[in-house]
C-alpha cells in the first residue's frame, strides 16, 4: 500500500506507539514537524520535504478526541489546514490583529446531540391561531 | 495483491516462451519501423525471364507510344517484385500480438510502479485539499470590530438571491437605527452562488470557509439571525483574514 522506505523512516522517527496511533487514525505512517496545538489539544503537523510527503499531503492534524470529525478544528486552524493561510495561527500576525475581543469560542458540529441547532422565529408571528369567543347573548 | 501480480507475471512469461517458435515470422511481427527497413525482410517474387513485364492488353491495338514515353501501370512502380507480406502474419495479427500482449505487461508495470510510491490519497479529515479564501461555504453575519452588527437591512441580498433563500424583516431599533428583526436563510434552498456577499454594501453577510456543517435533520439547516450571527462571532478571525488577503483584488 505504501512506500516501504517511507513507512520505515516515519516509524523510526515517530516511534512504535505513535505509529500505531497513526495507523488507527490517519491510516498512514507520517512524520513531520509539530507546528502547534490548538485550544482543544489537536496537534498540527507539517512536512515540507516533497521527497517525504507528497505536496498536498504536507499538512495534517492529529485529533485529540477519539471520535473525531473535521468540525473539531477551530476556524483559524482550519484555514491553515486547508492551505488558505500560509502561516500557522500563532505566527500569523494578520489573523491575530484581525481577531476581535468579542470572538466567541468554537464548538464542533453538534448535530445529532442535544446541542443541535433548533430554529425558531425571531419576530412575532403574523398569523395567529383562532381563539373562539362566545358572543354575548340575550 | 502481490500474489495475483506474481501469477499474472508467470502467465506472461509462459506465453513469452511460446512465442519464438517461428523466428522469421516473429521478427516480422515485432520489427520496428525505425530500426528495420521493410525491404530487408521481404521475399522476392519469382519472375520468369521470357515473360514480358508489361501488360500489353491495356494498350489499344495499333497504338504506339512515342519513344521514351508510355502509359505506366502499377507494375512499373518501384519495388514491384517484392512482397513484404508473403508468408508472414497479417497486419491485424501483428497488431494484436504487439498491442494486446504487451498491454498486459505495460499495465502491470504501472501497477507495480505505483505500488512502491507514496499514496496520493488525501486522508480526510486529517488532511485536506486546498481551499480558496473566496470559498463559499456556510453563511455568517459579521459585526464591526466594536461589536455592532453590520447588517442594515437594505435587503439587497434578499433581492439578488436567485434561489430566494433569504427572508428579511426590518424594524427600527430603540436607538433609531434600522436593523433586521428577522434574517432567515434556508440553507437547503441556497445554491451557494455568493451573490449575497457581493451585493452586501457593508460586508455583513459572508460565506465562510466552513463546509463541515452537515446535519441530521433538515430543520437544523433553516438558519435564523441568531445562528448566523453566532457563526460570524465564532469565525470572525478567519473571515477577516480572508477578506484582508483578497482585498487587493476587489
Amino acid at each position: 500500500m505504501v512506500s516501504l522506505l517511507r513507512t520505515l523512516r516515519s516509524m523510526r522517527r515517530v516511534g512504535i506507539k505513535e505509529w500505531f496511533h497513526q495507523l488507527q487514525n490517519i491510516g498512514d505512517a507520517k512524520s513531520g514537524r509539530l507546528v502547534g496545538t490548538d485550544q482543544f489539544g489537536n496537534r498540527y503537523f507539517e512536512n515540507l520535504n516533497w521527497k517525504e510527503e507528497i505536496p498536498g499531503r504536507h499538512r495534517w492534524v492529529d485529533f485529540a478526541q477519539h471520535y473525531n470529525s473535521a468540525s473539531q478544528i477551530p476556524p483559524t486552524h482550519h484555514s491553515w489546514l486547508s492551505h488558505i493561510r500560509k502561516e500557522f495561527p500563532t505566527e500569523d500576525t494578520v489573523m491575530q490583529n484581525l481577531t476581535p475581543p468579542w470572538q466567541a469560542p468554537w464548538h464542533e458540529n453538534l448535530t445529532g446531540t442535544r446541542g443541535a441547532f433548533k430554529t425558531y422565529n425571531t419576530v412575532t408571528p403574523k398569523i395567529k391561531a383562532w381563539e373562539p369567543k362566545v358572543a354575548e347573548r340575550g | 495483491m502481490m500474489s495475483i501480480a506474481r501469477q499474472r507475471l508467470a502467465v506472461g512469461a509462459a506465453s513469452l516462451r511460446v512465442l519464438p517458435r517461428s523466428t522469421q515470422s516473429s521478427f516480422i511481427a515485432y520489427r520496428l519501423l525505425s530500426t528495420t527497413s521493410c525491404r530487408s525482410q521481404a521475399q522476392p517474387i519469382h519472375i520468369k525471364p521470357g515473360e514480358p513485364s508489361h501488360d500489353h492488353r491495356l494498350d489499344p491495338p495499333g497504338f504506339k507510344s512515342p519513344h521514351g514515353t508510355g502509359t505506366l501501370s502499377a507494375e512499373n512502380g518501384p519495388g514491384k517484385d517484392l512482397d513484404p507480406y508473403k508468408g508472414g502474419q497479417s497486419a491485424i495479427d501483428k497488431a494484436v500480438h504487439l498491442f494486446f500482449f504487451t498491454e498486459i505487461l505495460r499495465a502491470m508495470w504501472i501497477v507495480m510502479e505505483n505500488f512502491f510510491r507514496p499514496p496520493y490519497t488525501i486522508m480526510y479529515p486529517y488532511e485536506k485539499g486546498p481551499l480558496s479564501p473566496r470559498f463559499r461555504g456556510e453563511h455568517a453575519l459579521r459585526r464591526y470590530p466594536s461589536g455592532e452588527e453590520r447588517c442594515i437591512a437594505c435587503k439587497l441580498c434578499e433581492a439578488i438571491c436567485p434561489a430566494q433563500a433569504i427572508t428579511i424583516e426590518s424594524e427600527a431599533r430603540e436607538d433609531g437605527s434600522r436593523r433586521t428583526t428577522k434574517y432567515d436563510i434556508d440553507m437547503t434552498k441556497c445554491i451557494y452562488c455568493g451573490f449575497c456577499q457581493e451585493a452586501c454594501p457593508v460586508d455583513a453577510i459572508v460565506e465562510t470557509q466552513n463546509q463541515e456543517y452537515s446535519t441530521d435533520t433538515r430543520e437544523e439547516l433553516l438558519y435564523n439571525k441568531e445562528k448566523l450571527l453566532a457563526n460570524g462571532d465564532r469565525a470572525e478571525a478567519e473571515i477577516a483574514a480572508n477578506l484582508h488577503s483578497d482585498h487587493v483584488y476587489r
